[in-house]
């Protein structure tokens, strides 16, 4: 039985065939990663593992065993006002970036991915990392805002 | 046509799906799609604590309706926005309510919140009063407290003044004295989301988060193409399969739709097990394919509706200097939620809960209790969040499926659309074919417009929105009329006032050109409604157009465009910079604005601004759906093209208006004028005059 940790709780998955995106959302509970097109097309079910963004529907449990997973419900755990929230969810907000919101979970889960490798994206990174990702809504003009913001964070924290 | 499809028809009869308590009073009220007459209490409460609650019959999907409630209602209480809270979408617990499509939230619902809440502020002043023996000008209002003025200042909280007496507190049938938009400090101003936090963490439940203990998955078993029969089913090996609980097999009867479905404790295995079950088909002959379109709106056009007529276009025509004849062509597309449906359906002591992402919960619990000959009130519907909508999700046959499988299973059932399910079981905004003859004079204004538009499907509503020109002529006929329809219709973004902004504001864009006129000079001279100039001027302001501009007519690739319009109620106006490269198009830039009254929500009307425009980039540069002998070829992501991020113009919004003019929509202008805008400024660019959505399709290579 494949092991690995999600949220930074250490698990034994059943079965290791179980789609990844399944098994966040039905075997644990985790219901913000998000359904949309099942194909890796549209990014809304993008979890990081080990600090990599990732498509979970299309990825088993058990091709990512001994893995870290974190889920937009581990970023910023508890959190209850949106100045405990991880400065990428944070950006989100302050933008108002978002209408239906069922997209915003994998945008920023693939935002907190690239910041962590490029801490200052050019605007054709940003649109590249995000490339893969779908918002219906048409919100893209105030997420290219909040991903460049949630990078203005990130340069001023790391500025000493 | 079955119940569910019912749902279009909302617009032309509007007495559908209203109780019979309230049908009296429903036709002397111009609210026309919710219930006025109940009681404050059903509106908005005051607890104890002195928390507001409001409720609505309307559903989150994405409008930022929840956000606008509760500045309405804050408005009138004086109170900050994080002291409301707003419950949506729950039959159980909200006034009723027509559903959530055309603009009618703030229009009429917030309104009548306002109205509630000013309501229950004069109540609790009058309260105070008597309890201070004061009279009520002596008092005001202050975080949640009603304050005697004087250096003694006393004050009890709402909560405290909460009595039987406030309970029969009654919103008065005419005239309410609403706060002043000079006094607003919550309304009109730039505020954030109240549920965005749910947003950003994951914690907002949709349809497809429900999920409740003991809960079975269903694989619905589909037809492979539209009308079509099964005629043999085997599920014997299916029913084997690990994880299989049971297998659904309910024939079609008279008011009964075929049901045939595994249920499984797991997704992936009731998945599973649908792929073996065996199920024979007789598919309907004569299923048509996308190419047969134009002609079968032709051959069957009907039902035809005059909505303007004035002088005589034959002898306009003959009588100009100029006349000008085109046919423009928009096809189905899809509407293409992120969020593809989802119901999960629960039965205790012969009550039966759905919860289902639908824009019209009572009308889904009408067909439910008909459905189950049950009281309306053993029925409970509930519309968690709403991942996307855009007008198709009225429609939601899953609810019934829910309900019929849970019943059967004796267990909660979830059924979910798969993203292709989504797309070949739902609705698409119709296709349509425009044609217009214009005439001009020797000054190039215009002498002659006949509009003839027709949209497939039954409603002829849905082609007849924003078919009307709003430009000054002495001869014009406007003519809309409804046609067979080879994909099932339904509601999408403004229903056909898109596509007739299309046709109109290419159309008024060739006969400029023609007449060597610039395009906002000629729609300022033929506007007479000033409202529209209202928005033209400001689009043109933020954009700096300058009827001067060398670019203008230089077909070096790059180009500008500009189109105006108007769609329940509000006004809006678009200038739009191209670069055509290749076979691409690239927006570069899209300037625009919009007057929609007072806007509650400012911010929210920004953002819904940007959201149609770039949904609308995609009907206007891709999207088309594809299909063959009544299958959708296109049913992903994959081969239908949206818009993505990189397709991102800058967006620049202003609002414009009145505020004292009460709120009109504003999430359905975006999209209304961005076809024509981007049509008119690829001929800018390249001299190509597209006349056919999507534009990219049609455009022969730049460069």
């Amino acid at each position: 039985m494949p092991t690995l940790r999600v949220n930074g709780e250490q698990l034994e998955a059943a079965d290791g065939a179980r789609n990844l995106l399944s098994y966040l959302r039905f075997d644990l509970g985790l219901t913000g990663t998000k359904y949309a097109c099942g194909e890796g097309l549209c990014g809304a079910c993008t979890v990081l593992v080990d600090g990599q963004a990732l498509r979970s529907c299309m990825t088993s449990v058990g091709a990512i065993a001994g893995g870290e997973v974190t889920t937009i419900e581990g970023l910023a755990p508890g959190a209850r006002s949106p100045g405990d929230l991880h400065p990428v969810q944070q950006a989100f907000v302050e933008e108002g970036a978002m209408q239906c919101g069922y997209c915003i979970p994998g945008f920023v889960m693939s935002t907190v991915g690239l910041l962590a490798r490029e801490p200052h994206p050019t605007r054709g990174q940003v649109q590249e990392a995000l490339a893969e990702h779908i918002c219906r809504c048409g919100t893209y003009v105030r997420i290219l805002r909040a991903v460049e913001r949630a990078a203005e964070g990130a340069d001023a924290v790391s500025a000493p | 046509m079955s119940a569910a499809g019912a749902g279009l028809d909302v617009y032309g009869d509007v007495t559908f799906g209203i109780p019979d308590r309230l049908r009296a009073s429903y036709r002397t009220t111009t609210y026309f799609n919710t219930a006025p007459d109940e009681p404050l209490q059903r509106w908005l409460t005051v607890g104890a604590d002195g928390r507001v609650r409001a409720f609505a019959g309307k559903v989150e999907y994405g409008q930022g309706v929840r956000s606008g409630f509760a500045m309405e209602v804050a408005a009138e209480l004086r109170l900050p926005l994080e002291a409301v809270e707003v419950t949506l979408g729950d039959t159980e617990l909200v006034p009723w309510d027509l559903g959530t499509f055309g603009s009618g939230s703030t229009a009429y619902v917030g309104l009548q919140l306002r109205r509630a809440a000013a309501t229950a502020r004069q109540a609790l002043l009058d309260l105070a009063a008597d309890r201070f023996d004061l009279p009520t000008s002596e008092l005001h209002l202050a975080d949640g407290r009603v304050v005697a003025g004087g250096d003694d200042a006393r004050s009890l909280g709402y909560g405290e003044l909460v009595s039987d007496a406030y309970r029969r507190a009654e919103i008065p049938e005419g005239e309410v004295e609403l706060t002043a938009p000079g006094e607003f400090t919550v309304l009109g101003a730039e505020r954030g989301r109240v549920d965005a936090m749910e947003r950003v963490t994951g914690a907002a439940v949709y349809s497809r988060d429900v999920l409740l203990p003991g809960l079975l998955h269903a694989a619905v078993i589909r037809p492979p193409s539209l009308g079509a029969e099964l005629t043999a089913l085997d599920a014997g090996v299916a029913a084997q399969l690990p994880g299989v609980v049971r297998v659904v097999h309910e024939p079609a009867g008279p008011g009964r739709p075929l049901l045939a479905a595994v249920l499984a404790e797991s997704d992936e295995q009731a998945l599973r097990a649908a792929d073996v079950v065996q199920a024979r088909w007789e598919e309907r002959p004569g299923q048509p394919s996308r190419w047969d379109v134009p002609g079968i709106l032709l051959d069957s056009a009907r039902d035809t509706m005059l909505m303007q007529e004035s002088g005589d276009v034959e002898a306009g025509l003959e009588a100009s200097v100029r006349t000008l004849e085109a046919t423009y062509y928009a096809p189905y597309i899809s509407i293409a939620p992120m969020e593809p449906r989802a119901a999960t359906a629960r039965w205790e002591d012969g009550r039966l809960t759905v919860w289902a992402g639908t824009q019209r919960p009572f009308g889904i619990r009408s067909e439910l209790a008909s459905y189950f000959e049950l009281p309306e009130a053993q029925v409970r519907v509930i519309a968690p969040e709403i991942g996307g909508g855009f007008g198709g999700k009225s429609i939601y046959p899953l609810a019934l499926e829910a309900a019929r499988l849970a019943r059967a299973a004796e267990r909660p059932v979830r059924v979910a659309f798969s993203r292709t399910e989504e797309t070949q079981h739902s609705t698409f905004r119709p296709a349509a074919l425009v044609s217009i003859r214009s005439g001009v004079d020797a000054e190039g204004r215009l002498v002659a417009w006949g509009y003839e538009a027709i949209h497939a499907g039954e409603r002829a509503l849905i082609g007849r929105r924003g078919s009307e020109s709003p430009y000054a002529a002495p001869h014009q006929r406007t003519v809309v009329s409804s046609a067979d329809s080879p994909l099932p219709v339904g509601s999408y973004r403004s229903l056909g006032a898109a596509v007739n902004h299309f046709a109109r504001e290419s159309h008024v864009d060739e006969i400029a050109a023609a007449a060597g006129a610039d395009p906002v000079e000629w729609r300022r001279r033929h506007l007479e409604d000033r409202r529209y100039h209202g928005v033209l001027d400001e689009a043109v302001r933020r954009f700096r157009w300058s009827p001067a501009a060398p670019a203008s007519g230089a077909r070096d690739g790059r180009g500008r465009g500009v189109a105006v319009g108007i769609d329940v109620g509000s006004y809006v106006a678009l200038c739009v910079d191209v670069e055509v490269r290749g076979q691409e198009v690239r927006v570069e830039r899209v300037s625009a604005a919009i007057d929609c009254g007072l806007a509650v929500n400012p911010d929210g009307v920004i953002n819904q601004m940007e959201g149609g425009i770039l949904q609308g980039l995609g009907g206007t540069l891709t999207e088309a759906v594809e299909f063959e002998r009544g299958v959708v070829l296109n049913p992903g992501f994959a081969r239908y093209r949206v818009p993505r991020i990189h397709n991102t113009p800058r967006v620049d919004v202003g609002i414009v208006g009145d505020p004292q003019l009460r709120s009109t929509g504003a999430g359905e202008l975006g999209i209304v004028p961005i076809a024509a805008a981007v049509a008119n400024a690829v001929y800018d660019a390249t001299g190509q005059r597209i006349r056919e959505l999507p534009l990219q399709r049609q455009l022969e290579a730049v460069g």
